[in-house]
């Protein structure tokens, strides 16, 4: 043991001795640096370089590959494919696509994994420029495409809309993330259509899931708390919907797209959950209100929901890593 | 905890600085919420965390509780209190909707300012020495963490600005001429909101959420003051006695 201690201690030794005469060779003629000396100084350098840059490079933009010809003025909906229950697995993506529907805006579907310049889905290309968030993405659309779903709403009104919205997104959303990737991740195996090498996939990225909950601060609170604090959120939505056919009255606005988006996982990708009883059974208007919307703004559900296609594990790796 | 009362709220929360009675948004929420309902209480000035590891927290019948919100729902049932009684089902609603979109979307704009854009004033505001910054950069690089992980660290800054910005506008547009959120009469809610109001009013002088919150929408400023004239009578007491001035 002493011995290699021993000869541990040397070789940190010698190694900072071929560092020290590296450093000084560096700065007294770097010309003469030998090829030793030299990746002993530059690997370092490269390192600390290589942190730097990841702390002080501001926002991080994930790289897109972008399509190589499109057409002006047309917008190509990044999101992954449809599965055996719902046309697509994240809520942001229901929300987008319905929004888009509702506002007759033509799109382009093109299913992948990748993810989008923020490093999530859906995201969109338009005008060669790729575009993440759903929230930018809507209000980006609505002034290129003067689209407004909520011009009949008064100010006050597009004030709650946003209120609602907001809840949905931020608070109630991870309710359904703990539901899906905690407490339940074993039925995204029949959900997503994978194999038992997928499900290792799922399980590794449920460790960054788990991450992001505590960060979020919903992660920090008990299962029960959860369900309690999603309980107190889907009454407020179902007691404002009351017997009303959308969220702000007799048509559909903007904060039907979000509120829908959510509701639909609830309704359909979470089979046997406390979330899918609170919107079927103690609070059935909101039951109806997801048939409402999916009947108008989805009718082809089914079809599209028939194409289901498994969960790639190799695109989802490398556009997680690549 | 040594004899503690029975019954009694030990409120643990960090210490008043010149600028506010405290320092976290959550803070100004639940005592604002104490005095609004008039339930006693006893504040434990220090830097523990709570149950959950954050702060603020208290200690009631010798058990800690975390999480502001968690809290409130309690002490209503414990102590008998509805501030929002007079409120119709659909307005509690609305009230829970603009509570929850303050609290985790606006807050995140706030604590954007205050530990990534503006960390240089930090150590003047906390009121600590300099030596304590070197806890507070780790802090820092968790709460970038934390940024991300929510979501809206991946925003430019522009974006995130305008997000925030929209946040506020609604609110605002909401208050329009009323004293309280949703009337005559403070409800839950206006602690919510009055909690991180007071952080921009007070906390970030130079800040686009003060401008938006002072000059855009002057009507915020006004509220925020109406509400510290009505139940923080002792603002100045408390802001006054702190380290720099003894």
């Amino acid at each position: 043991m002493s011995e290699f201690l021993g000869n541990t201690q040397g070789a940190l030794a010698a190694l900072y001795e071929i560092l020290q005469t590296s450093v000084l060779q560096l700065f007294a003629d770097p010309t003469q640096l030998s090829p030793n000396q030299s990746v002993v100084v530059a690997a370092p350098a490269m390192f600390v370089g290589a942190v730097l840059w990841t702390f002080w490079s501001g926002q991080r933009r994930t790289k897109v590959k972008l399509r190589a010809e499109f057409t002006p003025g047309k917008v190509y909906y990044h999101a992954p494919p449809p599965l055996k229950v719902i046309p697509c697995h994240t809520p942001f993506g229901m929300k987008l696509e319905t929004y888009l529907r509702m506002a007759d805006i033509p799109y382009e579907t093109m299913y992948s994994w990748r993810m989008g310049p923020k490093g999530k889905i859906p995201w969109i290309e338009y005008n060669g420029e790729a575009m993440g968030d759903s929230g930018l993405i809507i209000e980006f659309l609505n002034r290129e495409k003067g689209v407004d779903l909520n011009q009949s709403l008064s100010e006050a009104d597009k004030a709650v809309s946003r209120a609602f919205t907001k809840m949905g997104e931020e608070n109630t959303y991870w309710g359904g993330v703990r539901n899906r990737w905690i407490d339940n991740l074993d039925q995204m195996q029949e959900l997503m259509e994978v194999s038992w090498i997928g499900m290792l996939l799922l399980r590794s990225l449920r460790v960054k899931r788990r991450r992001n909950l505590w960060a979020h601060g919903m992660g920090r609170h008990s299962k029960d708390e959860i369900e309690g604090i999603v309980e107190k959120d889907v009454k407020a939505i179902s007691t404002f919907l009351g017997t009303k056919p959308y969220l702000m009255g007799d048509e559909p606005t903007e904060a039907d797209a979000a509120v829908f988006g959510q509701l639909s996982e609830v309704c359909c990708a979470f089979p046997g959950s406390y979330m899918e009883r609170l919107v079927t059974v103690e609070y059935p208007n909101l039951q109806a209100y997801f048939n409402r919307m999916k009947d108008r703004y989805w009718p082809d559900w089914g079809e599209l929901t028939k194409t289901s296609v498994p969960l790639s594990v190799i695109e989802v790796l490398s556009s997680q890593y690549l | 905890m040594a004899a503690a009362t029975s019954g009694k709220v030990y409120f643990h929360v960090t210490p008043p600085v010149k600028a506010i009675p405290c320092l976290t948004p959550f803070g100004m929420k639940l005592e604002t919420y104490l005095r609004i309902t008039g339930i006693p209480y006893e504040p434990i000035y220090g830097r523990s965390m709570g149950p959950k590891g954050k702060i603020p927290w208290i200690e009631y019948n010798g058990e800690a509780m975390g999480d502001s919100g968690l809290i409130l729902e309690f002490l209503n049932r414990e102590k008998g209190v509805d501030l929002n009684k007079s409120l119709s089902d659909a307005d509690k609603a609305v009230s829970r909707a603009f509570t929850k979109m303050v609290e985790e979307n606006t807050y995140w704009g706030l604590t954007q300012y205050r530990w990534i854009d503006n960390f240089d004033k930090l150590q003047e505001l906390f009121e600590i020495p300099w030596i304590a910054m070197l806890f507070m950069r780790r802090i820092r690089s968790n709460t970038k963490q934390k940024l991300m992980a929510h979501g809206i660290g991946r925003h430019s800054k522009d974006d995130l600005e305008g997000i925030i910005e929209k946040d506020l506008k609604a609110i605002s547009t909401f208050l329009g001429a009323k004293p309280y959120l949703m009337g005559d009469e403070p409800t839950e809610v206006d602690a919510a909101v009055f909690g991180q109001l007071s952080e921009i009013v007070w906390t970030a002088p130079d800040s686009y959420l003060h401008r938006i919150v002072t000059v855009d929408c002057p009507n915020l400023l006004a509220y925020c003051n109406r509400i510290k004239d009505r139940y923080w009578p002792d603002w100045d007491q408390l802001t006054g006695n702190t380290n720099t001035n003894q």
